[in-house]
């Protein structure tokens, strides 16, 4: 039963991992601290996937608790230099396959959305994932007219740092 | 085409990780130590029981109750001594209700809520905790002064006041700045990112 299971998640978090890899991206400036996110997204959604019942995607549900983990339970090691900053895009991703253009753009958005506040993120990202404002809404915990307002503001913000 | 449509396109064309983890590198990461803030919060609050609890281990208490029994206070020490160990237990069990409650599936909002919920009821045992002390100091001092009250001068009474004062506010002063340090360190951001949230929310 266990091994079962254990079996199904491991499958589950591989195939979306990509999930944890975008939030550890915009979450964090430096490898290791990326990593050490990463860890515990992988622990914390592997402690609540016996609490995952699938009336939800897996994805959908693994938004939520990768989202949590980087907002409320991730606390930044202190040993990490803060200031230590680093073109996240181009070290972590390979570029053959890949416009130029696109990719500057990309360096450019990852490195606006480093300067929004931590809900700011989460509303960001969830945004240019195409989530609808009823998943936002509650993932986040609030209201859809709340996640309308708040939404809208952090795209002021990050269109006013895109274009200054 | 709004602007960020362009950067919504990027994002989406973004090639995937290079550093693709596989299952059996998962299994290993699934399985370590989480370095989580509410692991914190559990460890530093059962802590801060067993310390207010384990300060009788340090003073000799026969000697303390044989000062109490000269001044008369036995049975207030004995009744107040029932009330706050029903506290404590009362506290002990909301501690450990909320830190179960807490749950990582819970909307971002519900789950800060609970976790500032579980170091709230800790910091109300420690804020009775002082009360208490603050309560049998005072009761004791009145009770030294008014035995007696015959052999001490009006000068040695205000000393004796003002002594226990100093006393009194300097170990509730070091108290704060222990506990302003500890919140700092652990719920600075998650107090900051709560209030971001709920902002909105309590207006509609």
């Amino acid at each position: 039963m266990q091994k079962d299971l254990e079996d199904k998640f491991l499958l589950d978090f591989e195939t979306n991992q990509n999930i944890a890899h975008k939030i550890c991206r915009i979450y964090t400036t430096n490898r290791d601290a990326h990593n050490d996110l990463f860890q515990e997204i992988t622990i914390q959604v592997w402690k609540n996937y016996p609490k995952f019942r699938g009336d939800s995607k897996f994805s959908t549900w693994m938004y939520r608790v990768a989202l949590n983990t980087a907002i409320s339970l991730y606390r930044k090691s202190t040993r990490k230099i803060k200031t230590q900053d680093f073109n996240a895009v181009a070290f972590k991703i390979k570029s053959t396959p890949f416009d130029d253009t696109e990719e500057i753009q990309l360096t450019a958005l990852y490195k606006a959305i480093h300067k929004l506040n931590d809900i700011d993120k989460a509303l960001i990202y969830l945004y240019l994932e195409d989530k609808p404002y009823k998943e936002i809404s509650e993932t986040l915990g609030i209201t859809n007219v709340n996640a309308r307002v708040k939404m809208n503001r952090a795209k002021e913000k990050l269109k006013n740092i895109l274009n200054p | 085409m709004d602007v960020l449509d362009h950067y919504k396109k990027a994002w989406k064309n973004q090639p995937e990780e290079v550093s693709k983890l596989s299952t059996a590198e998962i299994y290993k990461l699934a399985h370590s130590n989480s370095s989580s803030i509410v692991k914190w919060i559990f460890i530093i609050g059962i802590l801060e029981f067993i310390i207010l609890n384990s300060l009788y281990f340090f003073i000799d208490m026969d000697e303390a109750y044989a000062e109490y029994e000269k001044l008369g206070l036995m049975n207030f020490i004995f009744y107040s001594q029932i009330v706050a160990y029903t506290i404590l237990f009362y506290f002990l069990a909301m501690f450990y209700l909320n830190f179960k409650r807490i749950s990582t599936t819970d909307s971002t909002r519900t789950l800060m809520k609970k976790i500032i919920r579980t170091r709230k009821t800790v910091r109300n045992y420690v804020l009775f905790n002082l009360g208490y002390i603050v309560l049998v100091v005072v009761v004791a001092t009145i009770a030294s002064i008014s035995t007696n009250l015959e052999e001490l001068s009006n000068k040695q009474v205000i000393f004796i006041i003002f002594a226990t004062l100093i006393a009194t506010l300097l170990i509730l002063g070091i108290m704060w700045l222990f506990y302003q340090l500890l919140y700092g360190l652990l719920l600075k951001k998650l107090n900051k990112n709560y209030k971001k949230l709920a902002k909105l929310d309590s207006k509609t």
